[in-house]
């Protein structure tokens, strides 16, 4: 039961990396931002290609995926989102023109392959990253076999999510994210460059997701159209736990893993998803606000 | 000090304010008055550059800011203590302002000197959230929040509306206090004539987004206001 428990909680963990980067951005921005999945994607692949190319291990692959990621993140705010502020349908359908952007562009290995070049670890296949030995392997932990790889993502992700918490409300910064919002035309005239903050919000939830790729890249196969499902669970936290609540979103996926974790082994993994969705709907219809929503506005 | 020359001011296709000239003096009250809907907030909003579009000339000490963004111009000097307040509820006293310092140029994050002396309550409960606080203590709130920026100008909109009698007097005083004492240049929209005309030096009376009448405050007769506040 607990060994369950725990596939639960890393699976959970994944669903928190990237629905923190789409609370964030949602919450702050009202942008929602449909290649996110695709972050996740390209921190798989900044996993896949610095394990060829560089022979960098999966832990360095990390904080390298985090900068590719929110270095692209940045890009894609600058030049498509900025411009979409306050137009909720427009953004929805432009990042996700980005989105099947970036998917062909990996596919197509930057449109290299058209040249006849192959780019090892880019293209339509499938990709394996090598987990390191130490990850590898399972210990027991109060009679329960504990994989080695997954509790690796549950701190990774405690890690992060303490940091973004830190961020968020011990600094200068974060307070003015919150600021953004709960109130953005009041924020502004307390003199908070809302575009300025929205961009870099838009970067580090980005580079979230990066990462939350690289963790996947240990223990799924790689490729071009994995972020596509990855958005959606991402929404399906975020809208569950309560738009712009860190607390809300922490606290829904680790329901929504446990609860795909428990399905899954008692019966599958398309009834387990069935039954998630299930969940998500009944939550919206008793509570439209999600969880945790802060009252106001 | 801070001065409109033919300003028009837009929300989508609603024409607002039309050609709106004013001169606002330094270490002056300037109340704003006229009846609902005329355009008072629009003005205290379109400084602050929060209505959709504007046109015309803004000058602050000379700057030109008519196409300064909201965030710049709050960073300019120019402090926004708006209709309704809107203070953030669940953030604490403290946040809600330090909140304020964001606008100051030295980008110190410090709750100013004044707060304590003019708003000994909120020092006494910086970590209580601020939508615990009744009505006038929220709008004292927002005006120490206003304060935090260290500003040049203070825009107050209707500080007294919907506040209880007793608290009404003590946030009287404590705006011709930041005016008389510390010489805080402040625009003040108004709707009670007896305290404008106790405030302020001098006047703008606005109709249908335009200044209609203007002048020093004694100039502020009753014909006046008969004819363009009674309802």
């Amino acid at each position: 039961m607990l060994d369950i428990l725990f596939i639960g909680l890393s699976l959970g963990s994944i669903l928190l990396l990237v629905a923190l980067g789409l609370a964030i951005t949602y919450g702050a921005m009202g942008v929602i931002n449909m290649a996110h999945g695709e972050m996740v994607m390209i921190g798989a692949y900044v996993a896949v290609l610095s394990g060829i190319w560089l022979r960098a291990s999966l832990l360095l692959a990390i904080p390298l995926a985090f900068i590719v990621t929110a270095l692209l993140g940045l890009l894609i705010e600058r030049v498509v989102v900025r411009r979409l502020y306050g137009r909720l349908l427009d953004t929805l359908l432009a990042t996700w023109g980005i989105a099947i952007l970036l998917q062909q562009a990996v596919r197509l290995e930057f449109g290299l392959s058209f040249l006849g070049i192959h780019v090892e670890g880019l293209g339509a296949g499938l990709q394996n990253v090598a987990v390191p030995s130490y990850l590898q392997g399972t210990f027991r932990l109060a009679s329960a076999d504990i994989n080695a790889y997954r509790t690796f993502i549950i701190v990774i992700t405690a890690v992060l999510t303490l940091a973004t918490w830190f961020i968020l409300y011990r600094t200068a910064a974060g307070m003015q994210v919150r600021a953004i919002i709960r109130n953005p035309k009041m924020a502004a005239a307390c003199g908070i460059d809302v575009k300025r903050i929205n961009a870099m919000t838009f970067a580090f939830g980005s580079g979230l997701a990066g990462v939350a790729g690289v963790m996947m890249s240990g223990f799924k196969t790689v490729f071009p159209d994995m972020g596509t499902t990855m958005v959606v669970d991402g929404f399906m936290v975020v809208v569950t736990g309560g738009v712009g609540s860190l607390f809300g979103t922490i606290l829904s996926s680790g329901l929504l893993g446990e609860i795909n974790a428990l399905v899954a082994i008692g019966t599958n993994d398309i009834l387990a998803r069935a039954v998630v969705f299930g969940v998500v709907i009944l939550v919206i219809l008793v509570k439209p606000s999600g969880l945790f929503s802060f009252k106001g506005r | 000090m801070l001065s409109l020359k033919d300003v028009h001011s837009y929300y989508g296709r609603s024409h607002i304010l039309h050609g709106v000239t004013l001169n606002i003096p330094a270490g002056k009250v300037t109340s704003i008055l006229g009846r609902n809907g005329t355009g008072k907030t629009t003005l205290l909003k379109t400084l602050m550059a929060l209505t959709d579009r504007m046109t015309g000339e803004m000058h602050l000490l000379g700057k030109d800011i008519g196409s300064s963004p909201t965030h710049m111009r709050a960073r300019a000097g120019i402090a926004y203590v708006p209709q309704g307040r809107e203070i953030i509820p669940d953030f604490t006293i403290r946040e809600n302002i330090l909140m304020g310092t964001f606008a100051r140029t030295d980008r110190k994050r410090e709750i100013p000197a004044l707060v304590p002396e003019l708003f000994p309550y909120l020092m006494a409960n910086l970590d209580r959230p601020g939508g615990v606080l009744s009505g006038g203590q929220q709008q004292q709130l927002a005006i120490a929040r206003a304060l935090a920026a260290d500003p040049k100008v203070l825009l107050l909109d209707e500080p007294n509306e919907g506040i209880q009698p007793s608290i009404v007097e003590e946030i009287e005083k404590i705006i011709v206090q930041l005016n008389r004492e510390i010489g805080m240049t402040i625009v003040l929209v108004e709707q009670n004539v007896a305290f404008a005309r106790h405030a302020a030096h001098q006047f703008a009376m606005l109709e249908k987004g335009r200044v209609v009448a203007s002048g020093a405050i004694d100039a502020l007769s009753d014909a006046l206001v008969h004819r363009h506040m009674a309802v």
